[in-house]
């Protein structure tokens, strides 16, 4: 029965995508009905909002499902990759939302940046539940093709320009490189399913073993480019500061944890024996996480714009999540799904933020934020709660979600990682502190109340802030509903 | 009554509420709600010593509260009791009322000073209660969150900088704790006991080895070394000790009173908590080295303070030296020096405070504290004419601190010197110069400050007001009490400290 679930069987295990699909669609067949310059298009508005609700919904209906392996195993469901792809959903919901108000996104293009958000979205599902390499891949080019028109949103702006090229060149030539990783590969391996690839591995003899490495490496090139690690992060800043901010916030989020989801897929299920391939697998990734966090993390210390320093700190914070991965068991992916609900919260948070003062002054300068306690202290309470819980201060989701973590490689023994990885979170806080300096030790400019944020984001940023202390201090439920119970490891 | 620890904890939180309940602009009805909370809280820390059985070592069963938080890393919440914590419990209650009357004249965005006051109160009670690590861990971060802002916006002209370097030395340290205290967590086998402070004691850790860098290193001595390096910066002990000055001279007196007179004693008390009985053969193995960490720290402190040309800074200083004395204390492993060392960190709270508060009158009718200028003209002078009360108060304080016979100073340094007399003689020798230098640095201050001409700038203070004398005389008294009688506090810490270095002893 498992081999034989045919395509109309698989469809009902697939109900969350196509129902994303559907919504895409959607908003393509809705966006005609209106003219240009309506604003208003409330039926798109409350289409796109009820489509990505209806997808979170039948994710969680899917939540406790058995591993299922669908479309003659093309793809995977099991609790990891709906876990992800949950994550996934509310972060897309979340900028979708930011786009609405935000005035990089231009009127004209707000059902298009609809469209785009929830392709990503799918490219991130496609890409959390691939099972085989031309899956995968396929997730890969989804997220990425759709993310270069994302980041060129604001055509009218240079910098948005420039960023969409950035990103087009970097993910054309990360992906090329990928391609001939997986060729290669295929070529020792002789499969693409993942599911055989260990068997195959342990089968081979040492001098295939010594083509693979270099073949994995090339293979790990494209998923490091995804989620920004050193030495691939380099596009990172330029884009992230080019792009529109509510763009912004999705690539800080959604393209990520779909890369980490398909980093974590490839290495439990690819390395299960003890063997040369897996050290060296794990020694690299040892490596990259550290470099990941310091670099991330340095870097961030003198920057101007307050979108860049976050671009920076979000590949420390991949660098921490990368901690995760190497200790290739259950608990640091239960902490990686953990870390990530926290990081999309602060993320997301901080970016929504950003987008009230950017739109506010037109640009995003540490500057803008002095005193911003005094102009609008709700705001800038949510933002000292983001940024304290970004450096890992107790009792925040931030802090539990570096223990998690932290606590899953001491428990593998990497000391010195971990001590590395503490470090880092002391060089983060001063520049998360610096923000927190101007916002509440300056003197504002002016002393009049700014910003009128309106019901829906008021309340959006209040929810945030408040799931980041009580999550901070009662962890323990979204601790347990992150737990990945069974082994990502396939039968067969 | 069994709640008593919980009540003492989360009275000051729950003030914090009242706080943000009371309109606008009553700035008087925040003062008034701020004190009232916090004597409330200082009543049921009474109430807690009145209670305490003096004669049961080790936590007193009747106050211990234990729920569980987070049961799948067997987290509790778990507060206890005992000798070595009660006095801090006092010390913290007192400190933070009197603070309160002190802040009477703050101006600038009242509501949220004294509820950010009232935030660090109930997190240094946490830390003081805690007998779980990660609760312990929680309290000792969350503590830095309100002194952040509460040196970052209401201290002095470089107050940002001072609030960062605070901020950045001591998160630094304790994410050291961090490791130490999750590797601690798996080295005891990651069971219901794991996190318990008391169950973690009696050197469980001496023998295990873990692999690093391709060799065996003692898993005791590397963690020891983590959380060694937590709390020195906190007390601070020599060479982490460069944040203080900054924090104390920028911080608003009452801050500077609460960092002096409670937060440092969080470091001690850490070693008196966690490391010296967590990891007793490392704490003896480090034994050395501790003592004259120590004296390093009084001779060097007081030297420093010496050269000192700010009231503030002085004291600042003077306060290194003071908490040197307690790692002496603590490096003894001997009935009387340990005893000599809790009872050092309860004197120190006071004096110090006391100094602090005194430069804090001074400060707000001079609006400067040079005793002698940058340009070499002195910033005070012939006080002593001028405001007879408040010189009568400083000289008490400045006594009190020196360690003069008769004041409560005296008796802590005497049992710590008795303590390590026999176990480091050379080092006590020394120490002693620090005593002397630190007599040199308060008395040539007063000289200076007191004494001579009367400067014209100091013609117009008017001498202390009623709600001053109101809070120097309770800690006048205790001084002076306890200089005589100091029976009270040290019967408390008695059966504590005995337990702790019998422990140590079995080690040595």
């Amino acid at each position: 029965m498992e081999l034989g679930l045919n395509y109309l069987y698989s469809i009902t295990f697939y109900i969350p995508e196509c129902i994303a699909i559907l919504t895409m669609a959607g908003i393509l067949f809705l966006e005609v009905i209106y003219k240009r310059d309506d604003s208003k298009r409330v039926l798109l508005k409350i289409f796109t909002f009820s489509g990505l609700v209806l997808t979170f919904i039948a994710l969680l209906c899917n939540l406790d499902l058995p591993t299922k392996n669908i479309f003659y195993e093309a793809i995977v469901i099991d609790r990891f990759s709906v876990l992800v792809k949950i994550i996934a959903v509310i972060a897309a919901l979340i900028s979708y939302w930011y786009g609405l108000y935000s005035r990089d996104i231009y009127v004209s293009l707000k059902s298009e940046f609809g469209i785009l958000i929830v392709g990503g979205l799918i490219g991130t599902m496609l890409l959390a539940s691939a099972n085989n390499m031309l899956t995968l891949y396929l997730g890969i080019e989804m997220l990425s093709i759709l993310a270069y028109p994302l980041a060129a949103m604001k055509r009218m702006d240079e910098k948005s320009v420039e960023a969409g090229l950035k990103y087009a060149l970097y993910g054309g030539l990360s992906a090329g490189i990928m391609l001939f990783g997986m060729s290669l590969m295929f070529g020792i391996l002789g499969t693409i399913q993942f599911s055989e690839i260990a068997a195959r591995i342990a089968s081979l003899d040492v001098s295939q073993k010594v083509i693979l490495l270099p073949a994995f490496l090339f293979f790990f090139a494209g998923l490091g480019y995804k989620i920004s690690c050193v030495p691939f992060h380099m596009w990172t800043p330029d884009v992230y500061e080019g792009s529109p901010i509510p763009v912004t916030a999705f690539f800080s989020v959604v393209p990520k944890i779909g890369g980490i989801a398909a980093l974590v897929r490839v290495t439990s299920v690819f390395f299960t024996g003890e063997n040369l391939i897996q050290y060296s697998w794990v020694a690299i990734l040892t490596v990259v996480a550290a470099l990941t966090m310091t670099v991330g993390n340095v870097s961030a210390l003198g920057q101007r714009s307050v979108k860049r320093m976050l671009a920076y700190s979000s590949i420390a914070q991949i660098g921490n999540i990368l901690l995760g991965v190497l200790v290739l068991d259950t608990i640091g992916h239960q902490a990686i799904i953990f870390y990530f609900f926290g990081y999309m919260v602060m993320t997301l948070l901080a970016f929504g933020i950003t987008a009230v003062l950017s739109d506010q002054y037109g640009n995003d300068y540490f500057d803008r934020f002095n005193g911003l306690i005094y102009r609008n202290p709700l705001m800038a309470v949510s933002l000292i709660i983001s940024m304290l819980s970004l450096a890992g201060m107790p009792p925040l989701i931030g802090f539990v979600a570096k223990f998690n973590i932290i606590s899953a490689i001491v428990h593998k023994g990497f000391f010195v990682l971990a001590i590395v990885a503490v470090l880092n979170s002391v060089i983060s806080l001063y520049y998360y502190m610096r923000l927190v300096r101007l916002v509440v030790f300056k003197m504002p400019e002016s002393s009049e109340k700014l910003f009128d944020l309106g019901f829906g984001r008021q309340a959006l940023f209040v929810v945030m802030a408040i799931f980041i202390v009580a999550v901070g201090i009662f962890w323990e439920d979204l601790y347990k509903f992150s737990e990945v119970t069974n082994q990502i490891k396939l039968a067969h | 009554m069994q709640h008593l620890l919980n009540w003492i904890l989360w009275t000051p939180a729950l003030g914090i509420l009242g706080i943000f309940l009371i309109p606008g602009k009553a700035h008087n009805a925040v003062r008034y709600w701020s004190l009232l909370v916090t004597a409330i809280t200082f009543i049921m820390t009474i109430l807690l010593y009145c209670n305490f059985d003096q004669t049961v070592p080790g936590m007193q069963e009747f106050f211990n509260i234990k729920f569980p938080w987070i049961e799948q890393f067997h987290i509790n919440y778990s507060l206890g009791v005992d000798g070595i914590s009660l006095p801090m419990i006092l010390l913290t209650g007192l400190l933070f009322f009197l603070c309160i009357l002190s802040s009477w004249t703050i101006e600038k965005s009242v509501k949220s000073y004294f509820a950010l006051f009232l935030m660090l109160e109930a997190s240094v009670f946490g830390v003081f209660m805690a007998l779980d690590f990660f609760l312990f861990y929680v309290f000792w971060e969350v503590m830095l969150i309100p002194m952040f802002f509460l040196i970052g916006i209401w201290g002095g002209e470089n107050r940002e900088y001072a609030a960062v370097k605070f901020f950045l030395y001591t998160f630094a340290g304790s994410v050291l704790m961090l490791v130490g205290l999750i590797a601690l967590y798996f080295a005891s086998g990651s069971n219901s006991e794991s996190f318990n402070i008391l169950a973690l004691q009696g050197g469980r850790f001496g023998a295990m080895t873990v692999k690093l860098f391709g060799g065996d290193w003692n898993f005791g001595i590397l963690v020891f070394v983590g959380m060694f390096i937590a709390f020195a910066i906190k007390v601070p002990i020599f060479p982490f000790h460069t944040w203080l000055p900054h924090a104390h001279v920028q911080a608003p007196t009452a801050v500077s009173v609460i960092l002096a007179g409670v937060l440092l004693k969080m470091g001690t008390y850490g070693f008196l908590r966690i490391a010296f009985p967590i990891f007793p053969e490392a704490a003896v193995y480090f034994r050395d080295a501790i003592a004259w960490l120590g004296l390093i720290n009084v001779i060097y402190g007081a030297l420093c303070a010496m050269a000192q040309s700010d009231m503030k800074k002085l004291i600042a200083y003077s306060s290194v030296s003071h908490m040197g004395f307690v790692m002496l204390g603590l490096a003894a492993m001997t009935t009387q020096g340990t005893n000599g060392a809790v009872l050092q960190m309860f004197n120190h709270g006071t004096s110090t405070s006391m100094m602090f508060l005194m430069v804090g009158v001074l400060y707000e009718r001079s609006h400067h504290r040079w005793i002698v200028r940058p340009d070499g003209t002195k910033g005070f002078g012939g006080l002593y004419t001028k405001l007879p009360i408040y010189s009568i108060v400083f000289i008490i304080s400045m006594f009190a601190s020196m360690g003069l016979p008769g004041l409560s100073g005296f008796i802590s340094e005497a049992l710590i010197f008795l303590g390590i007399y026999k176990e480091f003689t050379s080092i006590t020798v020394l120490a002693l110069i620090g005593l002397l230098i630190g007599a040199a640095y308060l008395l040539w201050m007063f000289k200076r400050m007191f004494f001579g001409e009367v400067n014209p700038s100091i013609v117009e203070y008017h001498d202390m007001n009623a709600r001053e004398i109101l809070y120097m005389a309770p800690l006048c008294i205790i001084v002076v009490l306890f200089g005589i009688f100091p029976a009270p506090i040290l019967n408390i810490m008695k059966e504590s400290v005995g337990s702790l270095v019998t422990l140590l002893a079995k080690f040595q």
